[in-house]
């Protein structure tokens, strides 16, 4: 008895300690970084001072996925945000993009960057917005990265008319066609623009009569099958079976299994870490997939190609991006990037980066236009980002009555590497400029969303850009 | 006694006081994202202190149950997605309840005749079952969930005016906790603690044990739905996300950072890990490190304080009384002998 009732009050003092010690840490941490911060805008506002421009601070959130299937692109989709403003003279705090910049401004007012994060889920993505926008107060809030928690917050947003969002990457078609929140903004195709001109290459280059398609049990890879279905089945090809394995799948082989022999390919909209998980395992049980495979955006991504290798070569995709591009704004921005973030060197080609840094560009110009006014509900910032003509590293990029991105989409195709990174080189094979949400008219608000069944695998109207559309 | 009465209820009531005061104190966003979220996070934990403490069951299932009550909430009403029965959101309320308790009983009889690390198994088998059926049936959801879900006109729009909401939290936290304190102290409680001490006495004794079983895990299903639905209505969504592994462990913590043992722990726990998640994702250099440091901080006070913070509370009265006692015994009788 009388061991315990002293050795109690030790373990408690321990515990306290403890707390007391973590917690210290943490106040400590932060503290110096508010002095960082602080110091950092002292400094801006003195610099910008003597330029006679400085009033005020503008905050934007950032947030991305820290956590599930979409993680690894955190730092490329946070080297895509913070590009704009290292362009503008601000400095990267460390090679790690999360951490931010210092001496940020845009029009003459300092901008402060807030961290955030989600983890895929609309809850999380939700709660994170909120977060950021009713605690840390945000301005503008750029984000987030994946399909359904684009939606979700689309949806919150229309409850905060005085904060201006711009979606980060994620690529559900409903998020901007159906939602249509008046401060929710997106400079980068839906998953569905995406697929442009796969539909037509399959039928017509590849003489696929009969597919199947493969896609993670989400909405963004319902609106990238949607695209590919309603061209592929427009000119009249045939999709027998849709399979759906669940997001964060790692064992695909039962999937594999239920693909038929017979038909002529399938498309892959498998995402994320799982594409690389998804090949392997189609090698092992049915050997070599590159003549039978047509990909979704994440076979060029330069990371996963990487790890992908040989295995892929001869492949096409489709994609807002092009590696392979020699316009010198391209070559500009993916330098930029390489030399901002030596780790991400190399993935400018990435959707996550080009997503997130079309994001922020935007947000950049339009404030640049109306000289960092926020006044009346950010009025004139919305304004000038409707009626914006970003001129992008890839192309002008404008947006539709639903505050959607309208821009090129490249067909490529996957070759042996000959630049010797050990990346297979992707090759643009066609351009087909300005693709709408539409989708040359298939989709529209009272078009049943994109789903597991939905849109049907019809004979129709072939988009223009195909063969038998005329275009070709 | 009336300083041991004065020591176990003061806190509690100074704590509902402040509570109640709570919408006038706090910011909006605070209120809503932290204390209300806390409220509906701490009854689903204290189903789990109930059926720890009181029935010996560690269920890891009572996320997976407040997700049958909120879907089946959910898919009831008009929302985005699912169902769309569009039905009142208060029947749609007591539908979730009674869907949640019917399989709440139904897993509760299956799980009821296995004990400790099997039992655990088992619910967790529960939770992953129950979160594949969700994520994969999207008529009644799919990965993306059910979205802009209507909630009680009473609540009107927990965006703009979190203060409904919050009572209602409140008042369902306060519900819940008298309920299973009640439970706890009455026959059938006694029962679920001697089943919990001994089953195979109790089995000699002629008692049910797989029944008695079977009803402590229908009843903690009961309490977690109440969970449930709050949080469909504070969320205003619901999607497999929100009921999937993470979530089940979230409560598992808190359960233990509050303490096992004291039903009001789970509220405190609540706090500590709500307001600890709001509070370090600000944070430079911890952001994106959260569970790190939650996990830290679960293994402090499972090493020092296996009761959690309630244990450090209770210990820290317990010397209080004891000088107290002591003191009050000096002053009446002579000296103790040593």
């Amino acid at each position: 008895m009388r061991d315990r009732e002293e050795g109690r009050p030790t373990r408690l003092i321990i515990l306290f300690a403890a707390l007391v010690l973590a917690l210290a840490a943490i106040a400590a941490g932060c503290g110096g970084d508010d002095d960082d911060e602080e110091a950092g805008g002292t400094n801006a506002a003195a610099g910008t001072g003597t330029g006679g421009a400085a009033s005020g601070t503008i905050k934007i959130g950032i947030f991305s996925n820290n956590e599930g299937g979409f993680a690894p692109f955190e730092g490329q989709t946070w080297g895509g945000a913070m590009l704009p403003l290292i362009e503008r003279g601000a400095k990267a705090k460390s090679g790690d993009p999360t951490k931010g910049v210092d001496g940020a401004t845009i029009a003459g007012k300092n901008i402060e960057i807030v961290y955030g994060g989600s983890d895929s889920t609309p809850d999380k993505a939700v709660e994170e917005a909120r977060r950021l926008v009713e605690q840390e107060k945000v301005d503008i809030l750029i984000g987030p990265l994946s399909g359904s928690e684009g939606i979700a917050v689309a949806n919150y947003s229309k409850e905060q008319p005085g904060v201006t969002f711009v979606n980060g990457i994620s690529g559900a078609q409903d998020t901007t066609l159906k939602v249509r929140s008046p401060n929710f903004f997106r400079f980068h195709n839906d998953g569905t623009q995406w697929t442009a001109g796969l539909g037509d290459y399959a039928y017509n280059e590849l003489g696929w009569r009969n597919v199947v398609t493969i896609g993670d049990d989400y909405d963004f890879p319902y609106s990238q099958i949607a695209g590919f279905v309603a061209e592929f089945c427009s000119i009249g090809g045939n999709v027998s079976k849709r399979l759906w394995p669940p997001l964060g799948e790692e064992d695909y082989s039962s999937y594999i299994t239920q693909i038929p022999e017979n038909v002529d390919g399938f498309f892959m909209g498998v995402g994320g870490t799982g594409t690389v998980a998804f090949v392997r395992q189609y090698e092992q049980l049915r050997g070599n997939l590159a003549d039978k495979i047509m990909g979704g955006i994440f076979m060029t991504d330069p990371v996963i190609l990487k790890e992908l290798g040989d295995r892929v070569v001869g492949v096409v995709t489709a994609g807002m991006t092009a590696g392979d591009s020699d316009l010198p704004a391209y070559k500009e921005y993916s330098d930029a990037l390489g030399k901002a973030y030596p780790d991400l060197a190399g993935t400018a080609s990435s959707v996550f980066a080009y997503g997130y840094y079309t994001a922020m560009e935007a947000v950049a110009q339009a404030l640049e236009e109306v000289d960092g006014d926020l006044s009346d509900d950010h009025a004139k910032l919305n304004d000038a980002l409707s009626n914006l003509e970003l001129d992008a590293p890839l192309g002008t990029i404008k947006l539709d009555e639903n505050r959607q991105a309208i821009m090129d989409n490249f067909l490529q195709q996957i070759g042996k590497d000959t630049t010797g990174d050990g990346v297979p080189d992707a090759k643009t094979i066609k351009t087909i400029p300005k693709v709408d949400q539409t989708f040359g008219g298939f989709f529209s608000p009272d078009t049943p969303s994109p789903d597991r069944e939905n849109p049907k695998c019809e004979k129709a109207d072939p988009p223009p850009w195909t063969k038998q559309g005329g275009g070709g | 006694m009336s300083l041991e009465r004065a020591i176990n209820w003061a806190p509690g009531l100074l704590a509902v006081v402040i509570l109640a005061l709570a919408p006038l104190i706090f910011s909006d966003f605070y209120l809503s994202a932290v204390i209300t979220k806390a409220l509906w996070l701490g009854i689903a934990a204290v189903s789990l202190i109930f059926l720890a403490g009181y029935a010996g069951m560690v269920s890891l299932g009572q996320v997976a149950l407040y997700g049958v009550a909120g879907f089946t909430f959910a898919n009831l009403v008009v929302a985005d997605g699912g169902s769309k029965v569009g039905l009142n959101p208060w029947v749609a309320t007591l539908l979730g309840l009674v869907a949640a308790v019917a399989v709440g009983l139904f897993l509760g009889a299956i799980a009821s005749r296995s004990y400790g690390i099997y039992f655990l198994m088992i619910t967790l088998a529960f939770a992953v079952l129950i979160y594949y059926f969700f994520a994969q049936v999207t008529d009644l959801s799919g990965f993306g969930g059910v979205n802009n879900v209507q909630t009680p006109a009473l609540i009107g729009n927990p965006l703009q005016d979190p203060a409904p909401l919050f009572y209602i939290a409140l008042v369902a936290s306060v519900v819940a906790y008298a309920l299973l304190r009640y439970v706890s102290r009455a026959p059938l409680g006694l029962g679920f603690q001697g089943v919990r001490d001994d089953p195979s006495r109790m089995r000699a004794l002629g008692y049910n044990v797989p029944l008695q079983r079977t009803v402590a895990f229908g009843l903690g299903a009961l309490v977690a739905a109440l969970a449930g639905v709050i949080s469909v209505w504070w969320n205003t969504r619901i999607s497999p996300g929100s009921i999937a592994l993470p979530q089940t462990i979230d409560v598992l913590v808190i359960a233990v950072i509050g303490g096992l043992f004291r039903l009001e722990g789970a509220w405190v726990g609540a706090f500590a890990f709500v307001a600890l998640d709001n509070w370090i994702r600000g944070v430079d250099v911890i952001g994106s490190r959260f569970n790190t440091v939650v996990g830290l901080i679960f293994l402090a006070i499972v090493l020092v304080s296996p009761g959690g913070l309630m244990g450090i509370w209770e210990s820290l009265t317990d010397r209080l009384r004891r000088r107290f006692a002591y003191e009050s015994r000096a002053a009446t009788e002579s000296p103790p002998v040593p």
